[in-house]
């Protein structure tokens, strides 16, 4: 079986982006380099208000700083191709500099070409795009999209203001839909201004990573279905990373039903938002849930997906809550569905050069 | 079943844990204040290499203690390198869960040599 991971993370330090940086903004990516780097916590590039004390316990946090280094990680987990995200980058939307973000954005771009995906055959890039600067961004993923490698756009998801949905985002995604690439919304833990990551009135981590990624990705998409952006992009295609699945069928239904009640205020909406969700959404499944009994979350993805084709394997390598194949692999379901999950789904949606049905060669 | 010696006393210095094979298994022998243990280096919830990890203390917050933080038992815990569960060097158990608990091995010192049984 052929497994494609869709979302593995890159350590995208400032000393690292500081050469592929347009100045002056490079002179701050290489004053940031003598700033202590913590996991998802640099003043000045992905900013997070980190407020506990420490306690010991626990496990390290993990990165990837090469892309062999990658490829052997993922090799050790069975693991064939993988799509890139950042790290740090994760709490990118944050930044409120509008110039100092976009050349940041477009430093990650050609590090990510150059460094990453140029390196190893079976590594694929998601370019992030600039939610600050949204008519740049349009011509970035002309740009970088024309590269083979690159199969996805990141929209940086955690901290956006506004949400997704807003018309200002419209040259994004009328790029992304022109050049064929699917938009890959991914959350993180961010305590921020913006809803709904104000997440200070947790009084610990337990508390904010339980709530931040599945926040952040429901208020995204109904921001997204409200405005009516699958129905005025007709052919994009959404993804949505690093929340597990469990969310999914909920806020589907919860839509349909005030759908059947508001609809006069969603004309645009020409059906009712779970057929977009069955048509031209795909899930990644990490965190994956671990419900006492796994038929249980088998039964979940098919409220979604019967038909086992919108559901992603993700590992989240390297971080702290990364799934191993075997957490598909050991669910009680037809093998033909985890093939597609595991791999088959990702070849399709990312139109990645493998053949399917997928066998390792 | 059988029992493996698994090197000199001395290579287990107190509050010190690694892991050994034994046989095709792998299991971390731990110091613990001069008291040795032995799991398996195989974490149930991921399959990860448990005894791989560091070792801590437990975080106790209950009406036992009046509802306040307390750390203790330090040592007496190892944290899965992988995702992080705590699981009890002593008696195997899983902090967070008891879905995860993990066997015990009996640990012995035979003429300055320490050694490792696998009978239950």
């Amino acid at each position: 079986m052929f497994i494609v991971d869709a979302d593995v993370h890159v350590n995208d330090v400032p000393g690292a982006l500081a050469p592929y940086c347009d100045q002056p903004w490079r002179v701050s990516l290489e004053a940031l380099t003598t700033t202590p780097a913590r996991y998802l916590d640099i003043p000045g590039y992905a900013p997070s208000l980190k407020l506990d004390p420490p306690m010991p316990g626990g496990h390290e946090n993990r990165s990837v700083s090469t892309a062999a280094e990658m490829r052997e990680g993922l090799s050790a987990l069975g693991i064939d191709a993988g799509v890139i995200f950042p790290d740090h980058m994760l709490l990118f939307a944050a930044l409120p500099h509008i110039e100092y973000a976009t050349a940041i954005s477009h430093a990650y771009n050609r590090w990510l070409i150059e460094e990453w995906t140029s390196r190893e055959g079976r590594l694929y890039g998601a370019m992030i795009a600039c939610p600050q600067n949204p008519e740049d961004s349009a011509r970035a993923i002309e740009t970088y999209g024309k590269d083979d490698k690159i199969v996805a756009v990141y929209l940086p998801t955690a901290g956006v203001n506004p949400l997704w949905g807003h018309r200002r985002y419209d040259p994004i995604f009328a790029a992304a839909e022109a050049m064929d690439l699917p938009v890959a919304l991914h959350s993180v833990t961010l305590v921020s201004p913006a809803f709904p990551c104000q997440l200070d009135q947790f009084e610990n981590h337990f508390g904010r990573q339980s709530v931040s990624h599945a926040f952040g990705m429901m208020s995204n998409m109904v921001s997204i279905m409200h405005t009516g952006v699958p129905a005025r992009f007709p052919k994009l295609r959404f993804v949505f990373t690093e929340a597990g699945v469990g969310w999914v069928p909920y806020l589907m239904w919860r839509m349909d039903r005030y759908f059947r009640e508001y609809r006069r205020m969603v004309p645009f909406l020409e059906r009712p938002p779970s057929e977009y969700i069955k048509e031209r959404m795909w899930f990644a499944t990490q965190p994956v849930e671990e419900p006492e009994e796994p038929i249980h979350l088998v039964e979940t993805i098919r409220h979604y997906d019967p038909n086992g084709k919108r559901t992603l394997f993700a590992s989240d390598w390297p971080h702290h809550d990364f799934d191993h194949p075997r957490a598909i692999k050991n669910l009680p379901m037809v093998d033909e569905m985890k093939q597609r999950i595991l791999g088959e789904n990702a070849i399709e949606l990312f139109k990645l050069p493998i053949a399917v049905p997928a066998t390792v060669s | 079943m059988a029992i493996y010696e698994v090197g000199p006393i001395e290579a287990f210095p107190p509050n010190s844990h690694r892991v050994v094979a034994l046989g095709k298994i792998e299991v971390g022998v731990f110091n613990v204040d001069g008291e040795l243990y032995a799991l398996p280096n195989f974490c149930p919830h991921s399959q990860g290499p448990l005894c791989a990890g560091t070792t801590s203390g437990e975080w106790r917050c209950s009406a036992e203690t009046g509802w306040k933080h307390e750390f203790g038992r330090r040592g007496e815990i190892v944290v899965c390198p992988w995702h992080g569960l705590e699981f009890d060097i002593t008696s195997g158990r899983c902090l967070s869960s008891p879905r995860y608990r993990v066997r015990t091995y009996q640990v012995s010192i035979v003429d300055g040599a320490v050694t490792v049984s696998t009978d239950r």
